[in-house]
């Protein structure tokens, strides 16, 4: 990065900085405007001190074409930012879908948006997942509808897998959220997975954001359940909810082990009619096998609960659940520190899915990278020289 | 010469013929899967596994009477979807007078599910796609001057079909008709419309108690009238195959015996009052073949419960021909279409018939166009000789095969059914809507790249525009005579009587009285078909359906001549244009139940890519622009087919307008008269696309308006 900038985000004074590297505050000042070049010694203590954030390259190359938005884009935004503050659902769904935008224009967009966002540490995250099947949509429909009579605003994100063959998608979660989706107090809003988990999780921890802005108080992040999805669901929810039919273990269900683990509520659901009786046993058999659930929560212990979304059973005692989990663990603090925890990995994750996305998008394409390979290939070159001197390219890649 | 020898000598002069190309090549596989060779011999009809028989006796392969038509032809009717009682009556007075022998009614959108003309749900479905009945006032309207104990009336209801059918009865009582004397048919089926038609009120349990109770009620009471009219029609009309159409509506046949069964009733107290309901499409040979392998396989399918009498065996039906085979392009074709489903109708041996009118692809018939489709049927019956001769295709080699090939295939999906333990069951599950859907899927893709033709829609196009008059509605002033008269009922007629007849409804409902009974008594009171529908609803719940969708059949039948490359290319370009893909929220607004044309949309869209979104069945125009805004879709499709779109749209577009989101397009499918074409553009609709319109064709044209 350039030096202005390191010492503008580590709040260093000019003075400060020129002494430690022993020149005079006004060569430091040549050096910034770029007036003149710092010789190799002064580099080489600039790229020290600085941690490796300033280095030659951030003096010797003119900066790439800014990334920074116009005034009018920024204007713009912020309108944005007080109409969601109002509560208009167009300016929600507009954020959310910059935010989901693969433009490096909107992302630039959602990534000022977000950063005029607040804080909200009063809503409820709820993740729930179970397979195609089990009554998600219903369970959500019924269990939104009871928290909006409490008074609740109530939001759902819905992942739906794309088609890998042809991208696209059918999002019908609507259709079995009849009452919630018609209500003034819920918003629904399904999205694509476009096949990539990291991106999708990215976009709903940003999403999740917005609709707090927007003044949901509870948020239901709504997966497959089949795959991976989960457990980056789970790095944003403040409580994950595994849905299972009566009957069957869960490798029946096809619903992996490790899903159960997750979870702190299990609901075994559809527990009418016919298959009550089943769901009973199902229930005991988690309820009898909690040593399979391991306790991932210091502070509660995971649940097992019967229920019917058509004919609301099981819904209050649920919800009671949830209140005395979310009671105790705000008590113990456990609540925000999980959440602190969640940005950190959520950094990571960003860092990961950049690096990955540069390697796909550029790396891939480099001339240099592509006769390297080529000379893999053709034996002239050992693996471990090739990837070590592609990788150095990352690090030197300055743009 | 034996026949072996001559048969191969066919083979070889037949290779020759075709030189260097193989027989094999010239087998065709029907879209159920039916393996149709060139030649049928001898050998084949040695070969078939069920039994031919003679008309009138079990088991009624020919037909179930024993003179058919050489006594008597089969029953000219015509449903008729006209928007008042007045204008109903008018229509059949004028049948009545041109050799039309039964009357058919077709309510309209919110009669079927239940709500006065008053609801604020129903403001853009009052007089739409037929008859607006609220009480036994306008039922009195409807029949005036025809006399009910001679006159037998059809009548095409199923959600609401207890505060319908009880109207109709205590109408014919004030005429002065006992109910003993009726005649006719109620269609009662409510299986199907869980599959395909979506017009249910009630979730599927209280709705089979429903059907048990007319069955029972009507098997007692009203000798003379058919309690139940079992459809494959609107299965077909769905997109069902032949064999789909024929296993599900025999399955649901058998649901409905047992059902009765455990009533407490004698099956030959009912079967010989249950009918049947078929759909003829272009698939001439076929379709005969299914009507005899269904009157076969009824008559074994009931044999199963014992009954003491051999008319409980026999399979009585009504057809019509298919509405979906009607194209909007080249309208006239459809006179012939429907000339040659009415041929295999007669050939099939039905006890009565519908034929289309040509533009029901566009609107409601003319006066015009319903007197061709009615002398269509004269024609075959007067001028034919078809008459003449019983079940005329038996023994032919081809047809008694295909016959043998239907029963064999639709035997298979009904032991599927029977396997998850019979229709309600599967109907919960969701298999036969699946499995419906994806032949559905199927068909389109085969139009879509030619490899079906269809003559002026995707071969042959005309070069010149063709004018067609048609039939167009004011639905509003409908609904406001409508809403009048309902509220000069309820002014002049004793509030505490109605009360107290509405009470005893949610008696009934929640013990178990007999609802038609009950019911007859509390229309005979005034009290509205809303009303009676409003007191079981109270004790039974309104049913909502959960939406399912298939994805990937459309895509891998569809052949890619070049169109999907274009659709691709079109796409990625948009993608790096706008940061995602071009979305789509398809709507389905009113009372209108049918999502075939949605579902099909949804399923061919997002196998070309679109993100699609769908919206809950009998939305209104508010709570679909929430959805399309919420889920900041790029496009609302709106399917039409029942005429609502002239109320509908315009609420649609202005409720954008007052969340300031006239951003996202709208389109319009289905249905909908060429005359109305510039009134919704006007409104601001971007395109509107008729019925046989090519989907590729169709995404390519979305994508660029966007």
């Amino acid at each position: 990065m350039k030096l202005k900038s390191y010492l503008k985000l580590f709040q260093i004074s000019n003075i400060n900085f020129s002494k430690e590297i022993g020149i005079s505050s006004v060569s430091l000042s040549r050096y910034i405007s770029g007036e003149r070049l710092p010789e190799k010694r002064i580099l080489n203590k600039i790229f020290k001190l600085t941690d490796g954030l300033v280095d030659a390259n951030d003096f010797f190359l003119s900066s790439s074409p800014s990334q920074d938005l116009s005034e009018i884009d920024k204007e713009e935004i912020k309108k944005m930012v007080l109409n969601i503050r109002e509560g208009k659902l167009k300016d929600l769904a507009k954020a959310i879908t910059l935010v989901e935008s693969s433009l490096k224009l909107h992302n630039a967009q959602a990534d000022f948006l977000l950063s005029k966002l607040k804080q909200n540490k009063n809503s409820l995250r709820v993740g729930i997942t179970g397979v195609p099947g089990v009554g998600k949509s219903t369970f959500i429909e019924t269990f939104g509808m009871s928290l909006i009579d409490l008074g609740f605003k109530v939001a759902v994100l819905a992942i739906d897998p794309s088609s890998k063959r042809t991208g696209g998608s059918i999002l019908g979660d609507k259709t079995r959220m009849m009452k919630l989706s018609v209500n003034k107090n819920a918003f629904i809003r399904p999205s694509p997975s476009q096949g990539n988990l990291g991106g999708v999780a990215k976009k709903t921890s940003e999403s999740i954001r917005c609709l707090e802005e927007a003044g949901f108080n509870i948020i239901f992040i709504e997966t497959m359940g089949v795959g991976q999805a989960e457990t980056t669901v789970y790095d944003m929810v403040d409580i994950f909810l595994v849905l299972l039919l009566p009957s069957g273990g869960d490798e029946l269900q096809g619903i992996k082990k490790g899903i159960i683990e997750m979870a702190d509520v299990i609901i075994i659901n559809k527990a009418d009619g016919n298959l009550k009786n089943t769901a009973e046993i199902t229930m005991l058999e988690y309820k009898n096998a909690q040593n399979m659930i391991s306790n991932i929560r210091e502070d509660i212990s995971p649940e097992v609960f019967l229920c019917s979304s058509t004919e609301s059973i099981g819904i209050t005692k649920i919800w009671n659940f949830i209140k005395k989990f979310e009671k105790i663990r705000r008590d113990s603090g456990s609540f925000y520190k999980t959440r602190i925890q969640q940005q950190t990995k959520a950094i990571w994750r960003n860092i990961f899915l950049q690096s990955q996305d540069y390697i796909e998008n550029n790396l891939k394409y480099k001339d240099s990278v592509k006769k390297i390979i080529k000379d893999v290939e053709k034996n002239n070159f050992d693996v471990n020289n090739a990837s070590k001197i592609i990788f150095d390219s990352i690090l030197k890649r300055n743009t | 010469m034996d026949r072996k020898k001559l048969y191969k000598g066919w083979e070889e002069q037949a290779s020759r013929e075709l030189r260097d190309k193989n027989l094999e090549d010239h087998f065709w596989e029907t879209p159920e899967g039916i393996k149709v060779k060139p030649l049928y011999t001898e050998d084949d009809l040695q070969k078939i596994s069920h039994e031919i028989g003679v008309p009138g006796l079990p088991p009624y392969t020919r037909g179930p009477r024993a003179t058919m038509y050489t006594n008597r032809p089969w029953t000219i009717r015509q449903y008729a979807g006209f928007s008042t009682a007045e204008e109903s009556n008018k229509f059949y007075k004028e049948g009545l007078k041109n050799g039309v022998m039964g009357l058919s009614v077709a309510f309209d959108l919110a009669t079927h599910r239940g709500y006065d003309s008053d609801h604020p749900r129903v403001v853009a479905d009052v007089g739409n796609a037929g008859v607006a009945i609220d009480s036994i006032e306008d039922m009195n309207l409807l029949f005036d001057g025809i006399p009910l104990d001679q006159m037998s009336v059809s009548m095409t209801m199923n959600g609401a079909v207890i505060p319908v059918l009880a109207s109709f009865i205590a109408s014919g009582e004030e005429q002065g008709c006992p109910r003993e004397k009726l005649t006719g048919t109620i269609q009662n089926d409510i299986l199907k419309e869980f599959m395909v038609r979506n017009t249910f009120i009630f979730p599927p349990k209280p709705s089979m108690r429903i059907v048990a109770d007319i069955i029972e009620y009507t098997s007692k009471k009203m000798p003379k009238f058919n309690s139940i009219s079992i459809s494959g029609y609107h299965m077909q009309e769905a997109g069902a195959n032949q064999v789909q159409e024929l296993a599900y509506t025999l399955a649901d046949g058998k649901e409905y015996i047992k059902s009765a069964l455990e009533r407490g009733l004698n099956i030959d107290e009912f079967a010989p009052r249950l009918s049947f309901f078929w759909s003829i499409g272009m698939n001439f040979f076929m379709e005969i073949a299914k009507m005899r392998a269904a009157r076969y396989m009824w008559s074994k399918i009931v044999k199963e419960f014992k009954p003491k009498n051999d008319r409980s065996l026999a399979l009585r039906t009504h057809c019509q021909t298919s509405g979906v085979s009607l194209m909007e392009q080249d309208a006239y074709n459809n006179i012939v279409r429907t000339t040659i489903e009415a041929m295999a109708a007669v050939m099939g041996g039905t006890q009565s018939l519908h034929t289309n009118s040509f533009d029901e692809a566009l609107a409601l018939p003319t006066k015009f166009s319903a007197r061709i489709a009615r002398n269509t049927q004269l024609i075959i019956s007067e001028e034919t000789g078809i008459c003449n001769v019983i079940d005329p295709m038996a023994g032919s080699f081809y047809v008694e095969s295909l016959t043998s090939s239907i029963v064999e295939e639709s035997q298979k999906l009904i032991n599927e059914i029977d396997e998850v333990g019979g229709m309600v069951k599967a109907i919960e599950m969701g298999i036969p809507k699946m499995r419906i859907e994806e032949s559905s899927a199927k068909r389109q893709a085969r139009v879509d790249s030619n490899e079906e033709t269809i003559v002026g829609v995707n071969k042959y196009k005309p070069t010149e525009k063709q004018e067609i008059n048609i039939l167009s509605i004011d639905n509003e002033e409908v609904r406001k005579r409508q809403v009048s008269r309902l509220q000069k009922l309820k002014n002049s007629r004793d509030k505490k009587n109605v009360e107290s007849f509405l009470e005893k409804i949610k008696n009934a409902a929640s013990s178990d009285g007999n609802l038609l009974e009950i019911c007859i008594e509390a229309s005979k009171n005034r009290c509205t078909v809303g009303e009676m529908t409003s007191a079981m609803e109270s004790v039974f719940g309104r049913h909502n359906l959960s939406t399912k969708t298939i994805s990937g059949v459309y895509k891998n039948t569809v052949k890619n001549d070049g169109k999907i490359d274009i659709i691709d290319n079109e796409l990625s370009k948009f993608v790096n244009k706008k940061g995602r893909r071009p979305r789509m929220l398809v709507v389905k607004m009113g009372q209108d139940g049918h999502d075939r044309g949605a579902k099909l949309i949804a399923t061919a869209f997002s196998d070309l890519g679109f993100d699609v979104d769908i919206g809950p069945l009998f939305q209104t125009p508010e709570e679909a622009a929430k959805q399309a805004i919420e889920n900041d879709a790029h496009v609302i499709g709106v399917s039409t087919l029942a005429a609502g779109h002239k109320t509908l749209v315009p609420l649609l577009m202005e409720s954008l307008k007052n969340n300031e989101a006239s951003y996202i397009k709208v389109i319009c499918g289905g249905v909908i008269p060429p005359d109305d074409y510039p009134f919704l553009y006007d409104l601001g609709v971007s395109k509107v696309f008729g019925p046989g319109t090519n989907i590729q064709e169709a995404a390519i044209e979305i994508i660029n308006l966007l």
